[in-house]
């Protein structure tokens, strides 16, 4: 059998039902047994104007980027499907409405002039057909999935299903857009030829069945639920308020509370409350909202408290490209605010790790007792894709160590120093086990004092824990494409790394020496293994989404060394074929 | 008479005599911690601190049950000097630290202790949102119209014109009324107190840890050190008076007419009943699984 490995993009105006209609092509895709993978792009602005483009990567084997062409492109909006068109691949087959409801009055406004000559070109009157079956125009998304179905012999049963599963909650509107969407299978059984070669049959179900679609979004969101989370308060913000909204509704089943508050400083200020006085609590925001809760990471290190922050990170600075994904906040995430801040910094880089690395942040924070900030981005959060997740391990739900009461009648520290640089816990609640925690440092009494020798001790304690949690708890980077020495080694972090190891394997599998490294924590990370990944290649490159190459410069701060960048401000994704791209460019530069 | 103290001891005899009755019958020292406060002699905050743990003992309230959090400034240093469970926060942001201890934890007694420059300026953001959620937690606003320990800078609640060392000319902006701002936030329970009636503070703050809901107490506290001409002692005896008899506490009217009295009134403002924020939140999970 042909392996199938496509990318099907919509693309039209905001309103047009775009996003909608990729998520249900998505879904069906799962249903069939597809690997998928699919992003939506999107304007700021709910209504009026800008382009929607969805993108779904479909392939028989697990995907972990986009891969930036086009095989299949759906055009609900010709203006705007043309800017496509420099992505589509030579033999691109491009479905569009020949019968729009404004009439395109110059030939150059109609997406059929303007296709290579190896591109086929299907058309359907979505909008005509859209109102025949259902009285209006708005179902015109729904037409050209059916155009689309029939043409590419989907399975039309798993379509209507998936059809139920997003319009459950409003059941009157699925025989409405059941009727468009037949309308476009039928169109096209009737009157169009096929010309192409791609197919979507799917014969036989494959093992994916046992794979969930999730967004990084609703990952987190369940990683949150499955390690006991009990407060998530915080502020709506692109790309993270779906985190929020999922756990208002879910929390509460599982004896928890969601606190939608008035600023991102009450945010983690509630969480800090909740989780001073002993639950596991979290919050989520967006680079802007980071900044806000700068002070706190500072408290919530000195105070020694556990909370867990997500930054979903979009274009910034300030206010930004609320839309757009960047991968711009690992300096803040790293240094944000004063005095030696030391704290736990993970970028996980797909939606299973959302899920296992915000239970597990929630179980190092409580530990340690020290603040986490996990680090995703906006193509991390909103991308659907197949996942198993990985279950939690029950001893991660409790990680506190409580003195006994015959420990605490004996007189109780707070602040001791130890070895591990953990103190000794106590819960309000606990008799003798009083304590008084502050942004000021203390003494192992409780008391705030500023001398040296207390000052370099307690500053101490706190990278210490660090170190011990390094120890005990946090993985070692991995190594992925050719093993022994290499001409080239990638190094990238969060969601890039997807397209980093796509892009090494095709290189790899191609005979070039090219390895790749897959770091999941980046603060405190281990050394030994990024230091031999580094002496192992000749050439190091660090792909990432910012302009100033921030993970190159983080790892250049502990090993002397020259990276090649390659930084893209370009408010999207990095695809695997960009950066294989670059791996033959720097590859055939030989020095 | 008492007869003559044995020479030698008088004072010993007279401290053990005095630590007794705090112990036993005062209960003091279970919420005293060994550290003593750092604030100026004269200054009004002791009388706080005397009024809670007489409070705290008289409502049996054990000291691991209580939690106390405060922001930064004079009054920050509130929970170093109790024995229970202490959160000193960051300027500003008791409220917020404290709303989500008590979300989480119902069944502690939970203080937020705030200044004017804390809960007025920096933090006042965080008020009408305490207030409208109403938690069920005392908030005890420590005004005494300066900045303290930042020695004598002007607060959101220093006169118009007043001279200080930030403003050598006149503070050009008009004070808060923290008592009127709490009313119209929406607080089920507003009072004011001031620190030369330390018994009816004590009173007021009895009634406030009673009630369910977000308990604010407009506390007001001559600066002893950095103030030398208007919260003094001798102007807040003449300018503060009772709330008149037939105030009525129920009527959120006739409390917004008394609080804008030019009239220093003391006493309970206001009082109403509403679900708090965690009877509602916790009322999610029975609702959700119904559905």
């Amino acid at each position: 059998m042909r392996k199938i490995d496509l990318t099907v993009e919509i693309c039209g105006s905001a309103g047009d039902g775009t996003l909608a209609a990729g998520e249900i092509l998505t879904t069906t895709l799962a249903f069939q047994g597809f690997h998928v993978l699919s992003f939506d792009s999107y304007p700021a602005e709910i209504r009026g104007f800008g382009k929607c483009v969805a993108h779904v990567r479909v392939s028989d084997q697990p995907v972990h980027s986009l891969s930036g062409t086009v095989d299949i492109l759906i055009s609900l909006d010709d203006s705007y499907s043309i800017q496509q068109l420099p992505t589509l691949q030579p033999e691109a087959v491009v479905l569009f409405d020949n019968q729009p409801l404004a009439p395109v009055l110059e030939e150059d406004q109609c997406i059929a002039g303007h296709l290579g000559p190896g591109m086929i070109l299907y058309g359907a009157p979505f909008h005509e057909l859209s109102q025949q079956a259902t009285a209006s125009g708005r179902s015109r998304n729904l037409v050209a999935l059916g155009a689309f179905a029939a043409l590419f012999e989907m399975n039309l049963e798993k379509f209507l299903e998936s059809l139920r599963q997003k319009f459950k909650r409003k059941p009157r509107v699925v025989d409405e857009v059941a009727a468009a969407f037949n309308a476009g299978v039928d169109y096209v059984a009737g009157n169009v030829l096929k010309l192409d070669e791609f197919s979507f049959r799917r014969d036989q179900e494959s093992e994916t069945a046992a794979y969930e679609l999730l967004t990084g979004n609703e990952a987190a969101a369940r990683g949150a639920i499955d390690a006991g989370c009990k407060l998530y308060a915080g502020y709506p913000i692109t790309p993270t308020t779906k985190i929020m909204e999922i756990l208002s509704e879910e929390l509460p089943r599982h004896g928890g509370i969601v606190a939608q508050v008035e600023d991102e400083i009450s945010a983690i200020g509630m969480v800090s409350g909740a989780a001073a006085v002993g639950v596991r609590a979290m919050t989520g925001t967006s680079g802007p909202g980071l900044c806000l809760m700068t002070e706190f990471i500072g408290w919530d290190i000195m105070a020694e408290v556990p909370v867990v922050i997500i930054d979903s990170q979009r274009g910034g600075p300030a206010t930004g490209l609320p839309t757009k994904t960047e991968q711009s906040d690992l300096y803040m995430a790293l240094f944000a605010g004063n005095g030696d801040a030391p704290r736990i910094v993970v970028a996980p880089t797909n939606a299973g790790e959302c899920h296992y690395w915000v239970a597990e942040a929630l179980y190092l924070a409580e530990k340690f007792q020290v603040p986490v900030i996990i680090l995703m981005d906006l193509f991390l959060s909103n991308r659907n894709e197949n996942v198993i997740l990985k279950p939690v391990p029950q001893e991660k739900l409790r990680a506190n160590l409580f003195p006994t009461p015959e420990e605490l009648a004996k007189g109780y520290l707070r602040q001791a120093l130890s070895e591990r640089g953990v103190s000794p816990r106590t819960l309000p609640g606990t008799e003798n086990g009083y304590w008084v925690i502050s942004g000021l440092e203390q003494d192992i009494y409780g008391t705030p004092v500023y001398d040296a020798k207390n000052h370099t001790n307690m500053t101490e304690k706190r990278f210490t824990k660090l170190k011990t949690a390094l120890a005990e708890d946090i993985p070692p980077a991995t190594r992925f494409g050719c093993e022994g020495k290499a001409d080239l080694g990638v190094m990238s972090w969060g969601s890039t790394t997807g397209a980093a190891i796509e892009a090494v394997e095709r290189a790899a599998a191609e005979g070039r020496k090219v390895a790749g490294l897959k770091q999941l924590v980046l603060n405190p990370f281990h050394r030994e293994p990024v230091a031999r990944f580094l002496d192992d290649c000749k050439q190091v490159l660090v792909p990432e989404l910012n302009r100033g190459g921030q993970f190159a410069h983080w790892m250049g701060m502990h090993f002397s060394r020259e990276f090649l960048r390659m930084n893209q401000v370009t408010a999207r994704p990095i695809t695997h074929t960009e950066i294989y791209n670059e791996i033959r460019k720097v590859l055939e530069q030989k020095p | 008479m008492s007869p003559e103290p044995p020479i030698g001891k008088p004072e010993l005899f007279y401290e053990e005599e005095e630590i007794a009755h705090a112990r036993q019958v005062r209960g003091v020292l279970d919420y005293r911690s060994e550290r003593l406060p750092t604030w100026c002699p004269g200054c009004g905050y002791f009388g706080v601190e005397t009024a809670l743990f007489d409070t705290l003992h008289e409502l049996k309230i054990p000291a691991k049950d209580t939690v106390v959090v405060s922001g930064i400034g004079c009054v920050g240093r509130f929970p170093f000097f109790m024995k229970c469970y202490g959160i000193h926060a960051l300027h500003g942001r008791a409220l917020p630290v404290a709303t989500g201890a008590k979300l989480v934890r119902p069944e502690l007694t939970v203080f937020a202790m705030v200044g004017d420059g804390d809960g007025l300026g920096i933090g006042a953001g965080h008020f009408p949102h305490a207030a409208r959620r109403n938690p069920d937690l005392t908030c005890i606003l420590f005004d005494n119209n300066i900045y303290g320990l930042t020695k004598g800078q002007t607060s959101p609640t220093t006169p118009h014109l007043q001279v200080t060392n930030s403003h050598p000319y006149g503070n050009p902006d008009n004070p808060l009324n923290a008592v009127l701002m709490a009313l119209v936030y929406g607080a089920t329970f507003v009072a004011r107190g001031w620190a030369g009636r330390p018994k009816d503070l004590q009173l007021l703050i009895a009634e406030a840890v009673k009630h369910r809901g977000f308990s604010f107490i407009h506390f007001l506290s001559p600066c002893v050190t950095f103030d030398k001409v208007n919260l003094l002692y001798s102007n807040l005896e003449q300018q503060t008076q009772p709330l008149p008899k037939r105030h009525d506490y129920t009527n959120l009217e006739q409390a917004i007419a008394r609080a804008r009295d030019p009239e220093l009134f003391v006493g309970l403002f206001y009082r109403t009943e509403r679900p708090t924020y965690a009877d509602q939140m916790h009322s999610y999970g029975e609702r959700g699984e119904k559905s």
